[in-house]
């Protein structure tokens, strides 16, 4: 069962356009808004005695390297509602954090510069494992690197879904079709 | 030349914050100074270091000059930033 965060962020997410909670305290229409919240998050978890502080750093940098991509690759380019949904809480010891944006998707963004990408699976593991942006010929595309890298080493789990793919980390990578397709991207991130 | 990076925040995670980061250093703390002249960039009072930020940064005083000492980069976001630009964005330091 989703906990409350989940399921904001999932509604958000998959809601028709007219219908997009634009009002919510979680919803950050633009980058400044999502830095000065980010901001705010790295006080609350250092202010938390379930989580130690080095690894509150580290939460902090893949939270903030996941919601900035989804401004990075969006940016007058959004489907509908522009922005993203961005929200956390503690339900026990357990820290759940859920990023999300209503953009391209990963795949229509690496297609760019990877032609050959044929669905979105292939795109989330070009994605996490091979060095590439939608950005290109900006030298970019090692923010999800890190966050795998981090999320192995601090034992952390993330689940990223794309269009009908999903990807799960935590020691290992493993990447499967799902039943739905979500525009834009889903992360959820577990500490 | 020391470079202090909590005097650009304490939270540095988006590129166009390190992009501009990096011009007002340039325009600001670097400009005119040598090529082979030492630079320290120093992590301390940084809480959260992101790669998108400091491969705008970082990487790129990197590239201008040719002697760089980091210090104190004993925060987990900075290790982990600096081994993800070393593994993918060439960082030599």
């Amino acid at each position: 069962m989703k906990n409350d965060i989940e399921k904001l962020g999932y509604d958000w997410i998959t809601a028709d356009p007219e219908n997009v909670d634009v009002g919510s305290d979680y919803y950050c229409e633009t980058r400044d808004v999502f830095q000065a919240r980010l901001d705010r998050m790295v006080d609350d978890l250092l202010a938390n005695n379930n989580i130690k502080t080095e690894k509150a750093y580290l939460v902090s940098a893949v939270a903030g390297e996941i919601g900035n991509n989804s401004f990075d690759h969006n940016l007058g380019n959004w489907v509908d509602v522009m922005g993203i949904f961005f929200g956390y809480n503690f339900v026990g010891n357990e820290l759940k954090i859920v990023l999300a944006d209503r953009g391209q998707g990963v795949l229509k963004t690496l297609k760019k510069v990877k032609s050959e990408l044929e669905n979105d699976s292939e795109a989330l593991e070009t994605a996490f494992t091979e060095r590439i942006s939608g950005r290109a010929p900006e030298a970019r595309g090692n923010g999800l690197k890190f966050s795998k890298e981090s999320i192995k080493r601090e034992n952390m789990h993330l689940i990223f879904t794309s269009g009908n793919a999903q990807a799960e980390l935590n020691k290992e990578m493993k990447i499967k079709q799902i039943d739905e397709n979500i525009k834009g991207c889903l992360a959820i991130l577990t500490v | 030349m020391k470079i202090e990076l909590k005097k650009f925040g304490g939270v540095l995670i988006s590129r166009p914050a390190g992009r501009e980061a990096y011009l007002a250093a340039s325009a600001y703390l670097l400009k005119g100074i040598d090529k082979n002249e030492l630079i320290e960039i120093d992590f301390s009072g940084v809480k959260v270091l992101a790669p998108s930020w400091a491969d705008e940064v970082i990487t790129k005083i990197a590239q201008d000059f040719k002697n760089i000492k980091l210090l104190n980069t004993e925060n987990s976001s900075v290790q982990a930033t600096l081994k993800t630009l070393r593994d993918y964005s060439d960082l030599k330091v």
